[in-house]
């Protein structure tokens, strides 16, 4: 019987949806699921990992998990992987999982695959689907190894009603810290932001915002939708947006109920960071962007002149 | 310092991907040098610039596209190049590449490792942080700075799930970079002149001293058993005319036709 071990994703102390998402597919499956949480201050989230449909809690909390720190945290998971007897070890999609798969799979030896949409298993046969090449093709992958250690693409997955797990806390020694790489400090991002990648809507700002007066007024309509707030490569390279808010093929991966991309034109490598996304629509001067050609419904104009109606009328729809 | 740097040849993302009876038609394809390792080069090189540093870039492939992609790399100012030509790693997964890359790394030494964080074809990301792991050696990856301490540690930053993540790495180490890390530099004439005169020390894993089996690949992991198109999203309505107009046509669709706000 296949038994699956899920990576909770804890942000400032909050259980991200991923963690739902995979463990229900972990019971839709039919497998055994267990759960593991590496970090500090876990306790307030563990009724809600049971909720979520973990048998069993696999539990690292130690003041010296606070900071994320990758060989430390791997080595929890390998550790609790060990334990369960896990044969699928899933990481939700995050940068944590993604740097830490890759060693949880060479310390287990097992197989490793990252952005995931889809695992069957026939008997011990596990097979998975995964999108390459900017999003063009997919690979129908088999794995020889008995394991997989996998990184969940976000939106693969959904989350099942009715979903209940059993409380079976199981607590593990904290790892040694890791003296080759010491995190110094986290400068976070600006906290209280809605996050990318539990956001139902998804807005994103791109070149034809030109500076700061049209990021912000982009970032007015994603106040009024409670939405996350995003960036086309250009407005991060400009200095305009963080970083930690590119959507594409090399930042963020989202796909929410609804995006918008506003001012941007679409170049491949931002679609592959978004086109899983349920709705798409665009906003954009050039009735000839690509961006078009990926949207459900494509506005040609200035934003500049269409982003403050789309508030006025978006406010009357939810009025 | 002496610097590794990792090169892998992709095909070109921005030209049409074909599939046909499971696998990608090769006619027609163009390959170009991974982009974020691009960046791993360029990194690698204002290392050299500003702390000095000696840099071999190494290329796991044969044919001439792997070829241009070292001598790029000689006009962007590597110092030396070497390219693992063995067919027999067709079929290798990252973990076979990571143990070719540790025969390289094992065999001259090295300070400090630089990969991209991914590659354009595979978008796997994983044979860098598997390489350090075996070699026991640190890691860290989406790298978006770097700075040399001194001789033996570097300080880098790294975007993280909370943040930028600020990390102090003990060398030998190896480091994965983002495209936010640096906008790799275009090569002049000259140095692509030059750069046609550079050897390139080409091996098959024989003459690494290694085997086929011993990197792993007569047991893979796994494998990809088939190639299937993905299913294009369709364009969907565009409206053009008086914005005042079309919005409020766009919001009522989306309020209730797509039911989405």
């Amino acid at each position: 019987m296949a038994k699956v071990l899920v990576v909770a994703d804890i942000k400032e102390g909050v259980l991200k949806g991923s963690t739902r998402e995979l463990l229900s597919k972990a019971k839709a499956i039919g497998a055994e699921t267990a759960v593991v949480a590496v970090g500090h201050n876990i306790d307030p989230v563990i009724t809600e990992l049971v909720a979520a449909g973990s048998d069993t809690q696999y539990i690292a909390d130690d003041e010296g998990l606070a900071l994320f720190s990758a060989g430390p945290f791997a080595a929890c998971v390998t550790d609790a992987a060990r334990q369960s007897g896990a044969n699928l070890i899933w990481f939700g999609f995050s940068e944590s999982g993604k740097t830490a798969a890759p060693r949880v799979a060479t310390q287990l030896d097992a197989a490793c695959a990252t952005d995931i949409i889809d695992v069957t298993l026939d008997g011990d046969q596990i097979e998975i689907k995964r999108p390459a090449i900017a999003n063009k093709v997919i690979q129908r992958v088999k794995v020889n190894a008995g394991q997989l250690v996998a990184v969940v693409r976000a939106g693969a997955f959904e989350t099942a009603e009715g979903i209940t797990g059993t409380e079976n806390i199981v607590a593990l020694s904290p790892p040694a810290a890791d003296v080759k790489a010491v995190v110094k400090e986290i400068i976070s991002d600006a906290s209280g932001e809605i996050d990318l990648a539990d956001a139902d809507v998804v807005i994103s700002v791109g070149r034809g915002a030109k500076d700061q007066g049209g990021v912000d007024l982009v970032k007015e309509l994603a106040g009024d939708l409670n939405a996350g707030f995003g960036s086309s490569r250009a407005m991060v390279d400009g200095g305009f947006m963080p970083h930690n808010k590119q959507v594409g093929q090399t930042g963020k991966i989202v796909a929410p109920t609804l995006y918008m991309a506003i001012g941007i034109s679409g170049a491949i490598q931002h679609l592959a960071g978004m086109n899983g996304s349920k709705v798409i629509l665009a906003v954009n001067k050039d009735p000839e962007a690509p961006i078009f050609n990926v949207a459900d419904y494509g506005i040609v104009g200035d934003l500049f002149e269409v982003v403050p109606i789309l508030r006025e009328e978006i406010k009357k729809v939810r009025a | 310092m002496k610097i590794l740097t990792t090169v892998k040849k992709v095909v070109d993302v921005e030209l049409n991907i074909n599939v046909e009876n499971g696998a990608i038609v090769e006619s027609g394809l163009q390959y170009v040098m991974n982009a974020w390792d691009e960046n791993a080069v360029e990194t690698a090189v204002q290392l050299k610039e500003n702390n000095g540093a000696e840099i071999t870039l190494v290329s796991i492939g044969g044919g001439d596209d792997n070829t241009k992609i070292i001598r790029k790399g000689y006009a962007m100012g590597i110092d030396s190049g070497i390219q693992i030509d063995d067919p027999s790693l067709a079929e290798a997964d990252s973990f076979v590449f990571a143990r070719v890359l540790q025969k390289v790394y094992e065999r001259d030494g090295y300070d400090l490792v630089i990969t991209g964080k991914q590659a354009q074809d595979t978008d796997n990301g994983q044979t860098g942080i598997i390489l350090a792991e075996n070699l026991g050696v640190p890691c860290v990856s989406n790298v978006i700075a770097i700075e040399v301490l001194d001789d033996q540690h570097v300080k880098v930053s790294r975007l993280g799930d909370a943040g930028t993540e600020i990390v102090e790495v003990a060398l030998p180490a190896v480091i994965t970079v983002s495209d936010s890390i640096n906008e790799p530099r275009l090569p002049g004439m000259r140095g692509i002149m030059m750069a046609k005169k550079k050897k390139i020390e080409v091996m098959d894993l024989a003459a690494l001293g290694t085997s086929l089996e011993e990197v792993g690949g007569t047991a893979l992991k796994s494998q990809i058993a088939e190639f299937i198109t993905s299913e294009k999203r369709q364009a969907g309505q565009k409206f053009e005319g008086d914005a005042a107009d079309i919005t409020a046509q766009v919001v009522g669709l989306l309020a209730n036709e797509a039911k989405v706000l």
